[in-house]
């Protein structure tokens, strides 16, 4: 590669090797940030461990301090994929049979919010936060 | 949208001669429609009083108020594929059909944004419209994107919720004439629903700005805008069905700041949502114009700036 050349074009007073190095600390500082992010949601989050097993949530009643962010931890205990959803919490997430799905939730107001499993209609459950 | 407004003098003598005619079909289509409503809202009060919707889930309220757009932003790593089209019939004269089909991918990247991008597609049949060429085709018409930030949420304390939306679109094909033009819009709405009883009864509020900069082939470039606003009612007859009405109150100026204004005009029809599944719907609203005028031109409708008729018809799958 000829720095000259790209020195040239951009009209730059900076070399090649200096520019992909900011581009690269830059990346290193938003990777950075949004670990820090993602950490600290977990340690704020309220978790909510959920089992779901013969097409029924357990507990099916679930509370939590208003204004903290949750962390839905839900074990599909079945052999067929569940798919948590819920329109007032406005998150879905595929479960495969076996596994266990994280989804996190913004900090919510006091208030019921409903969840179901999207393909079974009998499977329901409720938050309520205080 | 240009306007297809004639020459003054040929308008006012014309419009005098077909004023009291129009006024009768404006006044028979303005009853038509209200008892359509009516009819809808009796029968579907019927059927709801069947049925308990304590059971119901929940429901997204984006597409339940026909052209009123509810507050819902989707959820939360949801992705969905439409097809939406808007067809608008009659103008003064000749015959008018031209329809406006959004092809669109719709995502929520977190819990409070929706983004929705796509390409427009559009056919145009006019014959005998004064003020339009006559058009019969097909076409790609332009691309668009919209941005939604759900601004106010609705929680079971506050059944009020509030979106911002902001859709700029390009066109090569003018929505209206059908003609090759270059077609700036940035359509700006507040998408406002509120539950009025639990998981049955909804009311849709919105607010529109519309400004564009249309650069025809031929001739200066202008600009314009629409404003205006809508009252929707949508009644959940049963969990998977939605029956309504609305009402669009929509002005519209020869400036994009709203200082020329030009016209303005009611509509009013009724909605239909169904769910088919949990991951497909489809949506559909009929809106008739029973009232409108245009400036300087004493007729019953406003058919230079808007149309008699307008339908939408949307098929959604998400995944």
């Amino acid at each position: 590669m000829n720095f000259d050349m790209a020195q040239d074009r951009k009209g730059l007073n900076v070399s090649a090797p200096t520019a992909v190095m900011k581009k690269l600390a830059l990346a290193s500082i938003c990777a950075a940030a949004l670990l820090q992010a993602s950490a600290s949601f977990a340690q704020q989050a309220i978790e909510i461990r959920l089992t779901y097993s013969k097409g029924q949530f357990q507990p099916s009643q679930v509370s939590a301090p208003a204004d903290k962010p949750i962390s839905f931890r839900i074990k599909n205990l079945d052999a067929k994929a569940m798919e948590f959803e819920s329109a007032s919490l406005r998150v879905e997430k595929v479960v495969a049979a076996g596994t266990e799905g994280v989804v996190n939730v913004r900090a919510l107001k006091p208030g019921r919010y409903e969840f179901y499993d999207d393909f079974n209609d009998k499977a329901r459950g409720a938050l309520t936060v205080q | 949208m240009p306007t297809c407004r004639q020459d003054a003098s040929d308008d006012i003598e014309q419009g005098l001669a077909a004023s009291g005619k129009e006024r009768q079909v404006a006044n028979s289509r303005g009853r038509c429609v209200l008892a359509l409503c009516a009819v809808a809202t009796v029968l579907s009060a019927g059927a709801a009083r069947a049925e308990d919707a304590s059971s119901w889930r929940e429901i997204e309220t984006k597409y339940i108020f026909g052209f009123t757009l509810g507050s819902g932003i989707g959820l939360e790593g949801e992705k969905e594929v439409t097809v939406d089209s808007i067809g608008r019939f009659g103008k003064r004269e000749g015959s008018y059909a031209a329809t406006e089909t959004k092809y669109e991918f719709e995502f929520t990247p977190s819990q409070f944004i929706q983004i929705e991008f796509g390409a427009l597609g559009s056919t145009h049949d006019i014959h005998g419209v004064n003020g339009l060429d006559d058009q019969s085709q097909i076409a790609l018409g332009g691309a668009f994107a919209e941005f939604r930030y759900l601004a106010l949420e609705r929680t079971s304390t506050n059944p009020l919720a509030v979106t911002l939306a902001v859709e700029p679109t390009i066109r090569r094909i003018d929505e209206t004439s059908g003609d090759r033009v270059l077609n700036y819009e940035f359509e700006t709405t507040v998408n406002a629903d509120l539950e009025l009883l639990r998981n049955r009864l909804y009311a849709g509020f919105n607010l529109l700005y519309e400004p564009e900069f249309t650069k025809p082939a031929f001739g200066d470039s202008f600009h314009e805008a629409t404003a205006g606003g809508s009252a929707a009612l949508s009644l959940r007859i049963v969990s998977n069905v939605v029956l309504g009405g609305e009402v669009w109150y929509l002005r519209h100026y020869d400036a994009a700041n709203l200082t020329s204004f030009t016209g303005d005009a009611i509509l009013l029809g009724p909605t239909l949502y169904i769910q088919f599944t949990p991951k497909s719907f489809m949506s559909a609203a009929w809106n008739a114009q029973v009232w409108g005028r245009e400036i300087g031109n004493p007729v019953s409708l406003n058919l230079s700036e808007f149309q008699r008729n307008r339908v939408k018809l949307k098929f959604a799958y998400e995944f």
